[in-house]
């Protein structure tokens, strides 16, 4: 396990470590444990509370504006991070800041538009 | 040595999103499969960056390029499609065409199935 | 510090003059949506419509500048080599905001159309009280201004891009707009939704695919710069498989956007589908940008190795040429019809790239413009034939035109000609000038083929003509509607221009042939 594929023998190891820890668990557990079905406990587990309703429930459409809007800030927001390693270097200064600020002027135009337009408004 | 690994998974992953798109009838579903494409050229972008004498980094740049228009491309995409919904009830990627594919189209403005009342098509 | 990331890493200088058009294009786009968010309803159309039209003259007053200062003879690269300022870039942005400018005022017409021909709310059903309900409170769509600036300087990024990744990033730029304005349509709503669902996902399918090969090439290469992949590949000691097949999947996506054979199922149901003035931009605009990317990177990355990929591309461009004119001749919607046509077409312009030498260039360049111009000023006419129901594109609704409408079938029938490669007409000039480009590089096959399709493809031009004159006009005939002052303008400049470049056209080609020379 040497080389190019000895890099990834750590990981390998550590996969397998989890997957033998998991089992002796569960086994462990199952040795010990005393054994009595019942049909509550096939029920689904909701923090102590009798379950209600089904199990299939749709997000509204509406909440997608938000998610959609909160995605593109985060991954924008991608940017800001090889900027920051070396806006502060010698000859960048100024500039990389005014650019910068164009950058997120732009984004910023998108939230305003859309406040604008209503799109944040919670009904 | 040559890192085959991480270039043999973003084939992989390049195919199965292939796979996906030629083989999947629901638009999300084509949508993630496209997305599965896009990650693998991410896979690819950073293993090739490992290997390179160049401008340092410069792959993991192009990384965060793919990631953002792969937002922006969801973005809009999700928007077309949930606007087609609310016309066909639908997602199925079957029937696109249909209305083109007849010679008469001037039916195609009549709803084919009933919309669901639009809880928030209010003017915006 | 990380000793790689403290390598030298300089700022790249730009030379904001240089790429002005775009920044202006971009910025003005920007206004457009503050615009959108902060005008009453009321002033919203004629500022936008003024935002636009300035945006786009001056973008072009910009260019102009640009190419009689010494950009055109001593090409420049800025933006970290990121962006090209050279004579086929500046043609290629001009070229994109003269059509653009024309399709502006195909888009902001709203006479023949109550409120245009956009609709503002694209989700609720055409003909539904909550329809009456949107069109009497809010009668136009004024979003799609904006859109359409940023799609145009999206394009003008595509084709002035030096680097691969630039071209991606600019690819989505023009493209994601284009999508949201396919489904627009106020007539046929459900068509034209189903047009941008089938846009979207194929045009995403096939971006992946081109970025999958930027992926490739920059392993080949270690670099996306076209330069230094044209190093790459005459270099010894790499594989060219690699390269191969990152240039395949470049062009896939390349020749997806420039709507090739076998890439090219989209065309007519988008064609179709999305609205008319949207349809004319798409066929004129983004097939110059399209043919701008192709040219770039076939005559600057990939100039050396063009002996192992040209029968490939060769053997596409015949595909295009043969299958769209084929396909053309079957058609009963003038739109679908025209759709065939601009493949059909794409495969001349194909042909002239090909031919890999200076007029190769100069007459791609010549024939996109010719062809632009020309079909602006038909899907143009399209939106003036209407019924009750809007458009009447089927072609059997055209019958008797000639009687109904002199001045129009008259417009039209010539515009069909130049289509159809009749001398005096642009379409000739630009035929020849790409068929003799592509002889004068050897590639006399593609030309026979040229030829060969473009007779079979007069065919249906020619069958609109006889139906419009030879035809008695049925009971309930479509009416012509009276063009507005925009559309006018849109039409007789197409016209004039179809004209002119067809009796005069060392105008534009001495242009043409001064620009043609790619910085590398």
């Amino acid at each position: 396990m040497s080389g190019y594929l000895g890099s990834y023998a750590t990981l390998g190891i550590l996969l397998v470590v989890g997957v033998v820890l998991f089992g002796a668990a569960f086994a462990g557990n199952r040795l010990l444990r005393p054994h009595r079905p019942d049909p509550g406990k096939l029920t689904t587990y909701e923090s102590g509370v009798d379950p209600v309703g089904g199990d299939w429930a749709q997000a509204e459409i509406r909440y997608y504006v938000f998610a959609y809007l909160y995605v593109l800030f985060a991954v924008e927001s991608v940017f800001l991070f090889p900027w920051a390693l070396v806006f502060a270097r010698p000859g960048f200064g100024t500039t990389t800041l005014v650019e910068m600020a164009v950058f997120v002027a732009v984004l910023l135009l998108g939230l305003l538009y859309a406040w604008r337009k209503g799109v944040l408004r919670w009904t | 040595m040559h890192p085959v690994i991480p270039y043999v998974v973003a084939a992989l992953l390049f195919g199965v999103g292939v796979y996906g798109v030629l083989v999947r009838r629901n638009a999300v579903l084509l949508l993630m499969s496209i997305e599965l494409m896009l990650n693998a050229v991410n896979l690819m972008f950073v293993t090739a960056d490992t290997s390179i004498v160049g401008v340092p980094r410069s792959g993991q740049v192009f990384t965060l390029f793919v990631i953002v228009l792969a937002a922006a491309e969801v973005g809009v995409g999700l928007a077309v499609i949930l606007r087609f919904f609310r016309l066909r009830a639908s997602v199925e990627t079957d029937g696109v065409g249909a209305a083109t594919e007849t010679d008469a189209p001037r039916e195609a403005d009549a709803p084919r199935a009933a919309v669901r009342p639009d809880p928030d098509g209010e003017a915006r | 510090m990380n000793p790689v990331l403290a390598a030298d890493i300089t700022l790249p200088h730009i030379n904001y003059g240089a790429i002005a058009p775009i920044l202006i294009l971009l910025g003005m786009a920007c206004v457009g949506v503050l615009a959108e968010a902060f005008l009453p309803r009321t002033l919203r159309y004629p500022v936008q419509v003024l935002v636009s039209l300035v945006a786009q003259v001056a973008g072009l007053a910009t260019i102009i500048g640009l190419a009689l200062s010494n950009y055109a003879k001593k090409p420049t690269l800025t933006a970290g080599d990121a962006l090209a300022v050279d004579g086929p870039g500046l043609f290629l942005q001009g070229a994109v905001l003269v059509l653009g400018i024309v399709a502006t005022l195909l888009i902001a017409e709203r006479s023949v159309e109550r409120g245009g021909a956009f609709v503002a709310q694209a989700a609720v059903t055409a003909g539904s009280e909550a329809d009456a309900e949107q069109a009497r409170r809010q009668p136009s769509q004024t979003e799609i201004f904006p859109l359409s600036l940023f799609a145009l300087g999206g394009m003008m990024l595509f084709v002035s891009a030096n680097d691969l990744l630039t071209m991606f990033v600019a690819l989505e730029v023009f493209s994601l707009p284009l999508y949201l304005m396919c489904a627009l349509a106020r007539r046929r709503r459900l068509l034209s939704q189903e047009a941008a669902v089938k846009y979207f996902l194929l045009g995403a399918f096939s971006s992946a695919f081109f970025v999958y090969g930027i992926a490739m090439l920059y392993g080949f290469a270690g670099s996306v710069k076209f330069h230094d992949i044209a190093v790459a590949a005459i270099s010894s000691g790499k594989s060219d498989l690699l390269m191969f097949i990152g240039l395949a999947m470049l062009a896939i996506g390349l020749l997806f956007k420039a709507a090739a054979v076998p890439f090219h199922v989209w065309t007519p149901d988008v064609y179709q589908g999305a609205p008319t003035p949207v349809t004319a931009l798409m066929a004129s605009c983004t097939k110059v940008a399209a043919f701008g990317g192709i040219l770039r990177i076939f005559y600057v990355a990939f100039l050396d190795s063009r002996w192992d990929w040209r029968p490939v591309i060769g053997v596409i461009a015949v595909l295009t040429m043969v299958i769209g004119a084929i396909l053309a001749v079957t058609q009963t919607d003038i739109k679908r019809l025209l759709a065939y046509s601009s493949i059909a077409n794409a495969g001349y312009v194909l042909t002239g790239v090909l031919a890999m030498q200076k007029d190769g260039i100069s007459s791609s360049l010549f024939y996109l413009v010719t062809y632009g111009f020309t079909v602006l000023a038909a899907f143009g006419l399209v939106t003036l034939v209407r019924d009750q129901d809007g458009e009447a594109t089927h072609l059997s609704r055209w019958a008797g035109l000639g009687r109904k409408a002199p001045v129009l079938a008259g417009v039209f029938t010539f515009l069909m000609l130049s289509f159809a490669g009749i001398p005096l007409t642009s379409g000739f000039t630009g035929k020849f000038a790409v068929f003799s480009a592509a002889l004068g590089g050897g590639q006399t096959t593609l030309v026979i083929f040229g030829v060969l399709s473009s007779v079979l493809l007069a065919f249906p031009y020619l069958r609109v003509v006889v139906l419009m004159y030879l035809q008695e006009p049925a009971a309930d005939a479509p009416t012509v509607a009276v063009p507005g002052a925009l559309t006018s303008a849109a039409l007789a400049i197409g016209a004039i221009v179809t004209l002119l470049l067809g009796v005069w056209p060392s105008v534009l080609l001495d242009v043409a042939n001064s620009a043609a020379q790619f910085v590398g």
